[in-house]
């Protein structure tokens, strides 16, 4: 109950930050964005007809209005019809973005995990040869760009002129071995861009904390090494460790997936979000932009609320 | 003669930084009688607290090292001990407090796991019998309902609190040696005597050995039997407290007593000091380290490092050193 | 006296902390290979730029998927044109937008951050934190598209997004830095004889988070060129001109009938440039922090 008194009003405060997305979002995107009137009207249209268009698609109407409409659509969760499809947003929604968790999770997590297990070592063997090879490993996933690991691999794993062992584009996924057969490119490129970025953040954390007076406490009362690094280290990096990756959630999924998925052709959320993009299709454009603000709001919240449970220190006030 | 519980002989250790090796510890000498609390003073890094960090294999490595020199505990050598062999030492026969006492205990455990823990590892206990022998020792350092504040975080308790709940946890494995790296410093003046006045009732009641590493000679004057001097490194003079205080024989021990304020005495109109800094470890001067600073220097001080030498259970480091006390010389 | 040796050969502890950093950033075999590698890749860049090379990136002068060659060391693209001539042309690219953000975005984010950290707790801060909240909250891909619609594709609708988005972790940092600074007693100095706030903010405090500044726009330099990279692939990106991204987008095709040259020549370029940077910029670190210790 404390908990969801909390949580409320934690949304309440995450209100401006809705507010300052949408707003930026909706001025430029669809406000001084691309004016659609011409492309619906016929050819030699009369003066009646374009207005007709223009009082269609709301811009006739003040640009306050128009805000307050989308911020209904985002409230009431129903953003219209797809400017180019015609199918509603809501229901593309729905079809698009079970797909790209599908698509995304495993890399996501992946990365992660290793991400922390190789930090854990290097952390663990500071300065020696096996932490400069992690961390020179890092730099070198770091400096590759996202881009041609994707390329790179479609070549190496899934062209006839590599070994060809998996689907080179697309997304015909009708058992757990398609899926599988599918994923694995993606993820395999996923995994080798966000391995360098976050083994080297989650080694910094865990060198700093190695390094807190506590740590030499519990060393002085001879804590074995596994317990000091996995009890009293990792617990209290968590912190650090749980915000990074909770906040790279509502990102990860919208520019994460948008990359691979128009390289691949997988027609997730990513590819849709894409295409709306280049064909300045507005309707799913707000959506996309609004749920993400949305869902970094509950992010926020999240966090808070991880940090109570982890930390004593914080208090839910 | 009783033997030493603990002996430090000729120890040497090293650190490597960006400008080059500074040797922290240059030679030190001196032993722990079983049951006696041994003060170890001098200006902040003069190697006081990397001294107690080395006798707990604690010293950071890289960029310390151990040189060479000899620890043993009951004449078990503990230089070049295995880590793994070290940890049964620690929190077991060695128990240490630090400085810090808001930073030095875990902030996301109970006092009661961390405590527990240490029990549990070192005594063999259940959870059950080690959060009772917790309790217990809270009692013992005079902490409040210890059944209620055993389960609660240290943030939720005073700096006086926490470094008891610290004690407590250090002797809990009734060590043989209790290493107290500035135990009060970070504590207000009369928590500091409070948690002083403890430390040395539980000290005497469980007959533990204590090594006092501070700064100030008012807490080795109320708490220690003997004291080691140490400045830049060395040991400029050991001795037991009451000739040390009554007629220090190096001028060094003479400055810092000196600069201790009294009330009884009739105003004065600059508390006295000792000139000068400490000198940077990398640039020592030739000779004595004490030689620029020292107003009873001359040709021979520059010449070579004075050795330690005992007379009467004094020893002292120095060419020129002030008479013993008692002495007509 | 017989320490003089040693003292000329050594850094004084009062030497500046520039002074420092130098002298162990000259010790730092990697980061002064990476700074050379960084060197040679401007000087390319500068070379196009006053057009001594790399000139002919457009031309059309051979033929379809040719083969390396005298007149073209790296083969042909799709249309014939010179691979080795539009990588050189493209460093000059990758440097024009690398500069531009990581400059701007850093002078935007020192100057909001160090507002931010000044006034903490009053309306300028609030305001400050939620414009960073907001931008670090939009889709990045998105927030370059939208900049595009709104400019009317304006070339430079790019770097103008990228740099109003990157300077938010700048800031973030220069704020912390200036909260702690802002307690240091030369601040309190100068409040003391009553200088004024800006003079305060700008001449006193500023200075001090130079280093943070410096390593920061190492950082945003990187990430700018690999996003250029991805955004020109995805054609949201460089519009005239020529770039590694753009180079990489049309090897797409070309990949897949099994000419590699141009994929691999922009890769190159990209990944050897950004991987010195990338060095660079952590040696950089390693001189300018104070608390490390040589491990």
């Amino acid at each position: 109950m404390e908990m969801l008194q909390y949580a409320l009003r934690k949304f309440i405060t995450g209100i401006p930050l809705i507010i300052g997305v949408t707003l930026i979002s909706f001025l430029l995107m669809v406000y001084f964005g691309p004016d659609k009137t011409y492309e619906l009207v016929g050819k030699n249209a009369t003066e009646e007809q374009i207005q007709e268009i223009r009082h269609q698609l709301g811009y006739d109407k003040p640009f306050v209005a128009r805000y307050l409409e989308y911020l209904k659509e985002l409230a009431t969760f129903d953003f219209g019809y797809s400017d180019s499809t015609g199918e509603r947003v809501n229901s593309i929604l729905k079809r698009t973005v079970p797909i790209s968790l599908a698509l995304i999770t495993p890399g996501f997590v992946l990365g992660n995990l290793l991400g922390i297990a190789l930090a854990l070592v290097a952390a663990y063997y500071r300065g020696h040869w096996l932490d400069k090879l992690i961390m020179g490993g890092s730099v070198v996933g770091m400096s590759v760009s996202f881009l041609i690991v994707i390329i790179a691999f479609q070549i190496l794993l899934s062209s006839n002129d590599g070994l060809g062992w998996f689907p080179v584009r697309g997304w015909n996924v009708y058992s757990f071995w398609d899926y599988l057969r599918y994923i694995t490119v993606p993820t395999l490129a996923t995994v080798f861009v966000a391995l360098g970025y976050n083994t080297r953040f989650y080694r910094a954390v865990i060198v700093e904390e190695m390094g807190r007076d506590h740590v030499r406490t519990a060393k002085a009362f001879g804590t074995p090494p596994g317990e000091l690094l996995f009890k009293h280290i990792l617990k209290n990096a968590m912190i650090p460790i749980i915000t990074r990756i909770m906040f790279s959630i509502p990102l990860v999924v919208i520019s994460g997936s948008l990359l691979v998925e128009s390289y691949f052709g997988i027609p997730g959320v990513g590819k849709v979000t894409f295409d709306a993009i280049t064909t300045g299709d507005q309707p799913i454009l707000k959506a996309v932009v609004g749920i993400t603000a949305v869902l970094f709001v509950i992010v926020l919240i999240l966090n808070d609320i991880f940090y109570k449970l982890v930390d004593p220190r914080v208090s839910l006030k | 003669m009783t033997q030493p519980l603990l002996s430090v002989k000729d120890l040497v250790i090293e650190f490597s930084t960006q400008r080059g090796i500074v040797r922290a510890i240059d030679g030190v000498t001196f032993d722990i009688m079983p049951g006696e609390t041994l003060g170890l003073v001098g200006e902040s890094g003069c190697g006081k607290s990397v001294t107690s960090l080395a006798i707990l294999g604690l010293i950071p490595s890289p960029p310390g090292r151990i040189v060479s020199g000899s620890i043993k505990l009951e004449g078990r050598e503990l230089v070049g001990l295995s880590e793994s062999d070290y940890r049964h030492i620690r929190g077991k026969e060695i128990s240490m407090i630090f400085q810090e006492p808001m930073t030095a205990l875990n902030p996301v455990f109970t006092i009661a796991t961390q405590m527990t823990d240490v029990l549990m590892r070192h005594q063999g206990m259940t959870r059950k019998q080690a959060r009772n022998r917790a309790i217990e020792m809270l009692a013992l350092v005079g902490i409040p309902s210890p059944q209620k504040r055993i389960d609660e975080y240290p943030h939720q308790m005073s700096g006086g609190m926490r470094q008891r709940v610290m004690i407590g946890m250090a002797l809990s494995c009734n060590p043989k040696l209790l290493l107290a790296d500035e135990p009060t410093t970070a504590l207000d003046v009369t928590t500091q005597a409070q948690v002083l006045e403890q430390m040395v009732k539980l000290q005497d009641e469980l007959g533990t050995s204590v090594v006092l590493v501070t700064h100030d000679l008012g807490v080795v004057a109320q708490s220690c039997s003997r004291a080691v001097v140490m400045y830049a490194g060395r040991i400029a003079e050991e001795s037991a407290i009451q000739p040390l205080f009554q007629a220090p024989r190096h001028p060094y021990s003479e400055g810092l007593l000196k600069s201790i304020p009294r009330i009884r005495e009739e105003k004065l109109d600059e508390l006295p000091t000792i000139p000068g800094t400490v000198p940077d470890l990398l640039h020592l001067p030739a000779g004595c380290r004490f030689v620029d600073r020292c107003y009873k220097a001359d040709a021979a001080c520059h010449q070579q490092e004075p050795p330690l030498e005992w007379q009467n259970n004094q020893a002292v480091a120095c060419y020129h050193p002030n008479p013993a006390a008692g002495s007509n010389a | 006296m017989n320490t003089l040796a040693e003292e000329t050969s050594l850094p004084k502890e009062s030497e500046s902390l520039w002074g420092k950093a130098w002298y162990k950033f000259r010790r730092d075999r990697t980061g002064m290979i990476a700074l050379g590698v960084v060197i040679f890749f401007m000087f390319i860049a500068l070379g196009v730029w006053a057009g001594l090379w790399g000139s002919g990136w457009s031309n059309v002068g051979g033929d379809m998927w040719a083969g390396p060659s005298p007149e073209h060391w790296l083969g042909t693209n799709i249309i014939g044109q010179d691979i080795y001539s539009r990588a050189i042309y493209s460093t000059k690219t990758a440097f024009e937008v690398g500069m531009v953000v990581a400059i701007l975005s850093t002078i935007l984010g020192g100057i909001l951050g160090a507002l931010s950290g000044y006034f903490t707790n009053s309306w300028v801060d609030e305001l400050i934190l939620w414009l960073m909240g907001v931008l670090d909250s939009i889709p990045f891909y998105l927030f370059v598209a939208a900049i595009a619609y709104a400019l009317q594709g304006y070339p430079y609708s790019m770097h103008i997004a990228m740099i109003a988005t990157f300077w938010t972790t700048t800031a973030r940092l220069v704020r912390g830095e200036v909260i702690k600074l802002k307690n240091f007693e030369f601040v309190e100095a100068a409040r003391a004889i009553g200088l004024p706030q800006g003079k305060i903010i700008f001449r006193h405090i500023m200075p001090n988070t130079f280093h943070i500044l410096l390593v920061q726009a190492t950082i945003v330099f990187v990430g700018a060129i690999k996003s250029e990279v991805i955004l020109s692939f995805l054609g949201l990106g460089v519009v005239d001109g020529v770039s590694w991204g753009l180079m990489i987008a049309e090897s797409t095709q070309e990949v897949q009938a099994g000419h590699y040259s141009n994929f691999l020549t922009a890769s190159t370029f990209l990944f050897v440039l950004v991987m010195a940077f990338n060095m660079f910029s952590d040696s950089l670190q390693d001189a300018l922090d104070p608390k490390k210790v040589s491990a």
